[in-house]
């Protein structure tokens, strides 16, 4: 208790030496919190950005060697993924998308992703219809020439009217608007709402190629997406024979794991970073120390002169050290909470807050290098003689 | 057997044939209990060497002291904390008061290091500070206190500790004569109560005060002699 009191005078008897000396670790906390709040920012943004793609999903791709001798696998597994494994399957749509102009009247939208689905195009690619109808599987079988529009190409060519009924051209071929989706990913150019989705039986016209070599399988939870790979994988084997194609199978939610997992493993590396600075603050904080031992080395032998044990020197160096890097701690802490909140705002739009593990870490590591790197002053001082000490002035 | 015993104390600084300086050099001397030395000699005569051995902030280079008739060689860093803690109290011609504290804090400061619960703290450092007479001052820092005050606290602080030797170095050195009078007599009381006094100073005056005095030059006893002003052969003079 006394020597608490008696750092605190210190302290704030120095009041500008004081912070000087914590700024290495304020700046090393701060640091720390905000990398560690950017990195889960960033972490939200591609998971949310996952998400908009539409989690849970199984990834086929076909390769064909003996095009003469391919079979129609997409059929098969549309018809395999609904009935077979209905319980766990929410749609199975050809993935197939191609950049074109898109053309009303006089206007031209110059470039507008267009997708090649089937009837549960929308769903596996987390699409809600918002008016009209959806593709259906009447137009898949018909090769009807209808289109549903994003949110962004029904807003930008038709502001004022109601788009269903009217007629875009793409490639030159007159398509019908049956539909217009809901916009869920913010409704601008470069969004996920600038696009159109035709029947995929449509890609002779658009694509040039009959063949199907990709097609998603929404699964309806993450638990049951290995067991539809799996079960997919037995069907698909019997059905590609490996002298005419391969396939393959890919878990969509493996990519949004690893890249994750990589930031996690990044913020690992951008914290070590950090806590270098939180290193050379506690050196300062040694430093200091030190010219407070050798201001100080009269009051040390005063105190020795009149039967002050060694522990209770060591303990009143210690407390000051630390007590100047817990004080660092907290002020960087309120600098990092500060800076994230902005930071995030300003990058991703979310109000991003260090979480309560990292700040104690951050508050407990730098009390930590005061104490270690006050060890040293705090003993050199507690070893004077107290005859030596005396003398100085 | 005497309290204080100083046998053959050599302390030598500087390292090297030439830039060694023996500030003691061979002295021998006993103190029993009770007694009223001054140690007299001019500056760099050794006397304050020997009153920071004396006193156990520092060690000889060579020969034995024995305190209580234990050799303090023997002890470790910790016993002599407690010797400095509850044996010895000192008096300094700087004061040695510490600025930051107020002035009974400075006077109650060496009963922490004796673990004593601050409520007799406070209460033996009012009682010390008072007869003393400087009660007034308990509240003040010790930078707002003339110097024979500030050697007041620094009495007070030795009666409070309860320490029985009371070592002065040059007590009275930064004071006018009248205050250097009052402190010198405070030093009488105590020691009429039973403190064993040493008192180093260069001044003869002061030193006149003291039932004995021992005379050192380079390093060496020169004289002892008794109040009655008959010399006595120092011990190991020569």
């Amino acid at each position: 208790m006394n020597a608490l009191i008696m750092a605190l005078d210190s302290i704030q008897e120095k009041k500008g030496r004081s912070f000087l000396t914590m700024l290495g670790i304020i700046i090393g906390v701060t640091a720390v919190l905000v990398l560690v709040a950017m990195v889960s920012g960033y972490n939200a943004d591609i998971t949310a950005y996952y998400e908009k793609l539409g989690v849970n999903k199984v990834n086929i791709t076909l390769t064909w060697y003996d095009r003469t001798r391919a079979v129609d696998v997409y059929d098969a597994v549309y018809t395999y993924g609904n009935e077979t494994l209905g319980d766990m399957v929410e749609g199975v749509s050809p993935s197939a998308t191609t950049d074109l102009p898109v053309k009303y009247r006089t206007t031209t939208l110059d470039t507008c992703t267009i997708y090649l689905g089937s009837d549960q195009f929308a769903a596996c690619n987390n699409y809600t219809l918002e008016d009209g109808r959806d593709l259906s599987y009447y137009d898949i079988q018909q090769r009807s020439k209808v289109c549903v529009l994003g949110s962004y190409v029904a807003d930008t060519l038709f502001p004022y009217t109601d788009p269903i009924g009217e007629t875009v051209y793409l490639s030159g071929i007159p398509f019908t608007i049956i539909g217009t989706y809901y916009q869920k990913d913010g409704g601008a150019e470069d969004s996920m709402d600038h696009m159109i989705s035709v029947p995929y039986s449509l890609n002779r016209e658009l694509l040039q190629s009959a063949d199907v070599t990709a097609i998603t399988v929404k699964v309806d939870t993450s638990d049951h997406v290995d067991t539809v790979l799996n079960a997919l994988d037995v069907y698909l084997a019997e059905l590609v024979s490996s002298s005419v194609g391969e396939y393959s199978l890919e878990n969509g939610n493996s990519a949004m794991t690893e890249s994750t997992e990589e930031t996690a493993s990044m913020s690992v590396v951008l914290g070590g970073i950090a806590s270098i600075a939180l290193l050379v603050g506690g050196i300062g904080i040694m430093n200091i120390m030190l010219v407070t031992v050798t201001e100080r080395t009269r009051e040390i032998g005063i105190k020795k002169s009149i039967g002050a044990p060694r522990s209770e020197i060591i303990t009143q160096f210690l407390v000051e050290a630390g007590i100047l890097s817990g004080m660092g701690g907290l002020i960087g802490i309120a600098l990092g909470f500060g800076l994230s909140l902005v930071l995030g705002k300003a990058m991703y739009d979310l109000i991003l807050l260090p979480s309560a593990l990292v700040t104690a870490g951050a508050f407990t590591f730098s009390v930590a290098i005061g104490i270690i790197f006050g060890i040293y002053p705090a003993v050199k001082a507690s070893n004077l003689q107290p005859v030596d000490a005396l003398r100085a002035d | 057997m005497s309290l204080i015993q100083l046998q053959n104390v050599y302390k030598i600084y500087g390292e090297g044939r030439e830039n060694q300086v023996n500030a003691l050099d061979g002295v021998s001397l006993e103190i029993d209990r009770g007694e009223f030395v001054a140690v007299i000699g001019a500056s760099g005569s050794g006397k304050s060497t020997m009153m920071n051995i004396l006193g156990c902030l520092d060690v000889p280079t060579y020969g034995e002291y024995y305190l209580d008739g234990v050799p303090i060689r023997e002890k470790s860093r910790r016993e002599l904390e407690l010797i400095r803690s509850r044996q010895i109290s000192f008096i300094f011609q700087g004061y040695n008061l510490i600025p930051s504290l107020k002035v009974w804090e400075n006077v109650a400061l060496p009963m922490l290091y004796q673990k004593i619960p601050l409520a007799q703290r406070k209460e033996r450092a009012m009682a010390a500070l008072e007869q003393v007479e400087i009660l007034s001052k308990a509240d003040s820092r010790p930078t707002q206190l003339s110097g024979g005050q500030q050697q007041r606290v620094a009495i007070a602080r030795a009666i409070a500790t309860g320490s029985p030797v009371l070592m002065a170095d040059e007590p009275t050195g930064a004071l006018d004569s009248k205050t250097g009078t009052q402190v010198l007599s405070l030093m009488k009381e105590l020691n009429a109560g039973g403190t064993t006094v040493i008192l180093i100073t260069h001044d003869n005056s002061i030193a006149a005060q003291a039932r004995r005095t021992v005379q050192v030059r380079d390093g060496h006893i020169v004289h002892d002699s008794v109040w009655d002003g008959v010399l006595v052969p120092a011990v190991g003079a020569g």
